[in-house]
């Protein structure tokens, strides 16, 4: 980035229209019909992940139980979230029949599908309804849209609701290593000397420790590994690629004039760091972070897949992947999850490629 | 230049010693330890008496604090001795030397493959840039890329062995043999060969859709200088443009991507060994793990980062010897 600044500056005095060096980007990352394709299905993902409990679960969006309006789906983003007079009626996860039983005047939105990521549902627990089929007779059908796994748990639920993991490991643990590789990497670019041989060093000490042995061992030493201590897991782990390219980055950029300007009239070097040199060297490293979200998926769903992630119940797409190792006849096991972290690494991988094409300006004069 | 190489290497056993500290220190704080993990494991009334625990402590020296018993672990290395693998009572050059070559014909087998089908690509690619049948091709490879091995090696083995159970497609789910006695070391080899391919094509296609990538954009870059302008002005054809001025002009990171391979040679892949229980150095690794097995940890754990940092050495190195440009001072 020898200056996005003078690029769009220059721009600037050509068209009556002037556009912020990410505008420019912006519109040039529009013109790509595939990267917009994987940001639409990071956009779906989102909305997927958000109403995954009014989409598929067994406690209602909204009722009126004894004259009060509860929220009890709710219960899905925390298990504090769920009303205690629930839990002091003696309801145990049953709402239907429970509701109608102790109040018959309520009333109550059900999730679009009636089933749950962490439990099969039992006989008649929805009125006239059958009980998951459980073992290998779980196919995909009208009650259980992509199967259930042998313990009866649809594979459906698990699959929406698997989506908020999915999206939080990628943004948390990615958001946790960008952090931790920017702050290094600017630092050891800008200071250079034996503070850049210090961050160098623990840098590629990190980078050649076999990542399984690193992450394993972290997982191990936290126990009882939620998907939290995932996260942070990943993120400590991930950020020496991230590092290195911001050290890089600032190595080129600190002896531009701009920063000497910036040192002559007094900028404090936290100053020139923070507005000066990150502005500028913020683009190429938006693009291993956007790569770096994809890779912290696959390893998260990897990791569940080995069984080194959270416990069951789970609703990780790794989990249903690791249910299918041991039954290879249920092909819907493999066949869903597998297609959701396909679909979702691709599309990671899409963005990250369009950012690049968009932001990189040697790529963009070769096309001239 | 012998200078250069000579500070590379000492910096190296600097990263090794603190990476080697820093993984002793982790693993043995991971709970358990080899002999309460492997018992309690295979039965719990077996569980050893205190007094015997103790006195097995000490006998493989886990009675000591750790960074103690990594310098003891140090100086024995240094003796050129990895110790003995506690869980498997054997020495760990003897575990890891039977482990090498089911991982190397894998990976062996992959790279090659990969070569042998990347650059044809890559070129078929640059030659057609921008037509259908080159997006075609170029999605499909960017597509595969995308596709976790597990995933694959999943589909392949639900494909493969359960469906295609009983016809002449049926291929093994796992393992390296049958089991079967061989009369002959050609039956053997037979029956490896059926075993090697499903994790051949996991370990294959991800990096035949990296490579394939990689010089279709080196290429691409090359096709623009000047001199294949040139070279077509005098009027070069386009295949000995492509592959005789342009081609030639691509090797040069592609060798250093060869030295970068060479961990990946020998380090085997922990998940796709694990999925098919191939007997390489990832299942080795991810085993040792699993039992708290320190000495094969440590022993692996060393030889993996040595090939990392000798990786990038070579990397360096062969990128000088193949580009007079680069010069290592």
């Amino acid at each position: 980035m020898t200056g996005g600044q003078p690029t769009a500056d220059n721009r600037r005095a050509a068209t009556p229209s002037p556009r912020g060096f990410w505008g420019e980007a912006w519109a040039r990352f529009q013109r790509m019909p595939l990267a917009m394709a994987g940001l639409v299905f990071v956009g779906l993902m989102a909305v997927v992940a958000l109403l995954a409990p009014a989409i598929a679960g067994t406690k209602p969006i909204v009722c009126r139980y004894k004259g009060q309006i509860y929220f009890p789906c709710l219960a899905y983003y925390g298990r504090s979230l769920e009303p205690v007079v629930f839990s002091q009626d003696k309801f145990r996860g049953e709402y239907p029949r429970n509701l109608r039983e102790k109040d018959p005047e309520s009333w109550a939105v059900w999730p679009l599908v009636f089933q749950d990521p962490y439990r099969a549902v039992r006989p008649d627990e929805w009125p006239g309804r059958p009980g998951n089929p459980a073992r290998d007779q779980g196919r995909p059908g009208r009650l259980n849209l992509m199967g259930t796994n042998q313990n009866g748990v649809d594979v459906f639920a698990k699959m929406v609701h698997g989506t908020l993991v999915a999206l939080l490991v990628g943004f948390v643990s990615m958001g946790i290593a960008a952090t931790i590789g920017v702050t290094v990497g600017s630092l050891a670019g800008y200071f250079g000397g034996w503070v850049d041989a210090v961050i160098s060093r623990i840098t590629e000490v990190v980078m050649c420790i076999p990542t399984l042995v690193l992450i394993l061992a972290l997982l191990a030493i936290v126990e009882k590994p939620t998907i939290w201590k995932m996260m942070a897991v990943l993120g400590l782990t991930g950020w020496p690629g991230i590092s290195r390219l911001m050290r890089a980055e600032l190595l080129r950029l600190r002896s531009a004039e701009f920063v000497t300007a910036a040192r002559a009239v007094g900028a404090s070097p936290g100053r020139i760091i923070l507005r000066h040199l990150l502005p500028n060297a913020l683009a190429p490293v938006m693009v291993p972070i956007t790569f770096g979200i994809a890779a912290a998926i696959l390893t998260e769903s990897g990791l569940s897949f080995l069984g080194f992630g959270q416990p069951p119940p789970s609703a990780s797409w790794g989990s249903l992947l690791n249910d299918a190792r041991s039954n290879l006849k249920m092909w819907w096991l493999v066949f869903f999850p597998g297609a959701a972290i396909f679909l979702t690494v691709l599309a990671f991988n899409l963005v990250g490629e369009g950012l690049q094409k968009a932001t990189d300006p040697r790529l963009r004069e070769a096309r001239k | 230049m012998i200078h250069h190489v000579l500070r590379r290497l000492a910096l190296g056993l600097v990263t090794l010693f603190l990476i080697s500290f820093l993984v002793y220190g982790l693993i043995r704080s991971i709970p358990g330890t080899p002999l309460t993990v492997a018992v309690a494991q295979t039965d719990p009334s077996r569980r050893l008496n205190p007094a015997d625990l103790e006195r097995m402590k000490a006998a493989y020296g886990l009675d000591k604090p750790w960074y103690q018993a990594y310098f003891i672990w140090l100086s024995n290395v240094a003796r050129g001795d990895l110790g003995r693998s506690i869980s498997r009572k054997a020495p760990v050059t003897q575990l890891i030397g039977e482990r090498i070559g089911p991982t190397l014909a894998l990976s062996a087998g992959s790279m090659l493959l990969t070569w042998a089908l990347s650059i044809p690509l890559g070129l078929y690619a640059a030659a057609r840039s921008g037509r259908p049948d080159e997006r075609a091709v170029s999605l499909g490879l960017y597509m595969l890329y995308s596709v976790p091995t597990f995933v694959a090696a999943l589909a392949l083995q639900v494909v493969f062995s359960v469906w295609a159970e009983g016809t002449a497609w049926e291929l093994p789910l796992f393992g390296m043999t049958s089991g079967l006695p061989h009369t002959t070391s050609l039956g053997w080899l037979a029956d490896v060969a059926r075993h090697a391919i499903l994790p051949l094509v996991c370990m294959t296609y991800v990096s035949l859709a990296w490579y394939t990538r990689f010089i279709n954009t080196n290429l691409q870059e090359v096709l623009r200088q000047d001199y294949i302008r040139t070279a077509r002005a005098k009027g070069a054809g386009p295949i000995r443009v492509l592959v005789h001025h342009a081609f030639r002009n691509t090797l040069i990171p592609l060798v250093t991507m060869l030295g970068l391979s060479l961990p990946a040679l020998l380090g085997g892949s922990v998940i796709i060994e694990q999925i098919f229980t191939w007997p390489g150095m990832g299942r080795l690794f991810f085993e040792s793990l699993r039992e708290r097995d320190y000495p094969t940890i440590m022993g692996l754990t060393l030889l993996f980062s040595l090939l990392t940092l000798a990786g990038q050495l070579l990397a360096d190195l062969l990128y000088a010897w193949v580009d007079p440009r680069v010069s290592m001072e």
